[in-house]
């Protein structure tokens, strides 16, 4: 079993980040609080998985998305057909103060959650992770050419519906 | 277009991302430290050994597929080399009457041709009598 300090350690340097990329990919709050655990217990009860890890951010988001995978699987056609029919899109941003901003980041959920999953962890991990293409094929374990790919199919098809929005709302996001 | 997708880019990450639910920390942490699964865990047996495997396979997943690719060569080498003369002595039908006729009149022809033979000593029937095990020898000769 791993020691206390050093989950505490990894939650507080890791949780941030992952529950950003999870609510994107699982576009559900409690399925994303599932993985989390699921992660931090198996971090817990596998006290050498971290050894020889170079990247932990990058290893813990593999794991991550492993995880949703498995999650999503697990969830039968049924269940995927009632929460598609409640349409309720669960937003991975911060709601905004200014009515035009919340437009906006409402309008890119959908479009986010409109794009495929692979494209959408890309995506992501690119925009507000930060990570290079390098970084990403390294996390999720796809060609850098794939990572790249993906990325510009995403981008495209989210500027394509952001447009419209976007040259309405020129002033920049102080938030 | 590369300057109207860097402007999308650059306003797409300014968008500020959800915080993480404060009371988890604790909550998660707890969980972790007891080691209890979250409830998507306690789904299914399968889906619990699945997580569990990849947690052996993911450091290494190309040594073990190498390894997997190795034994099934091995199955494939073994079963392609296998001998298979039972499969084929049973696929094999029974020769035809006429054939059998004409090979018992070979065998008669033959019998013809060579005349009576004698059986050889150690072809004829020894005729077994049972004898004394060696306390009855022995009262026997008393």
């Amino acid at each position: 079993m791993r020691r206390e300090p050093e989950l505490r350690r990894l939650y507080d340097e890791h949780a941030q980040p992952l529950y950003a990329f999870l609510l994107n990919f699982t576009r559900d709050e409690s399925d994303t609080r599932d993985v989390l655990q699921e992660i931090f217990v198996k971090l817990a009860r596998n006290p050498d998985l971290l050894d020889g890890i170079r990247d932990e951010r990058a290893f813990l988001l593999r794991l991550a998305q492993n995880a949703a995978i498995d999650l999503i699987r697990r969830r039968g056609a049924r269940e995927r057909i009632r929460e598609n029919l409640a349409a309720e899109i669960v937003s991975p941003f911060a709601p905004a103060t200014d009515p035009d901003e919340q437009t906006f980041r409402d309008e890119l959920a959908r479009g986010l959650a409109d794009l495929p999953a692979d494209q959408r962890a890309v995506v992501h991990l690119k925009l507000w992770e930060g990570l290079t293409f390098e970084g990403i094929a390294a996390a999720l374990e796809i060609p850098l050419n794939t990572a790249a790919s993906r990325y510009r199919y995403g981008l495209d098809k989210l500027r394509a519906r952001l447009r419209p929005l976007y040259e309405e709302v020129k002033k920049p996001s102080n938030e | 277009m590369n300057e109207q997708l860097e402007q999308i880019e650059r306003r797409l990450r300014r968008q500020p991302l959800r915080q993480v639910p404060a009371e988890w920390r604790e909550e998660i942490l707890a969980a972790a430290v007891v080691g209890q699964p979250s409830p998507a865990a306690r789904r299914s047996f399968l889906s619990t050994r699945d997580f569990q495997l990849s947690t052996i396979f993911w450091p290494h997943p190309v040594a073990w597929a190498g390894l997997a690719a190795v034994w099934i060569f091995i199955f494939a080498v073994d079963f392609s080399t296998r001998d298979r003369t039972p499969v084929i002595a049973a696929n094999n039908l029974p020769p035809p009457a006429e054939v059998m006729a004409e090979v018992h009149l070979q065998q008669q022809l033959l019998v013809e041709l060579l005349g009576p033979r004698e059986t050889r000593d150690a072809d004829r029937q020894r005729n077994f009598v049972p004898k004394p095990r060696s306390e009855h020898m022995e009262m026997a000769n008393v």
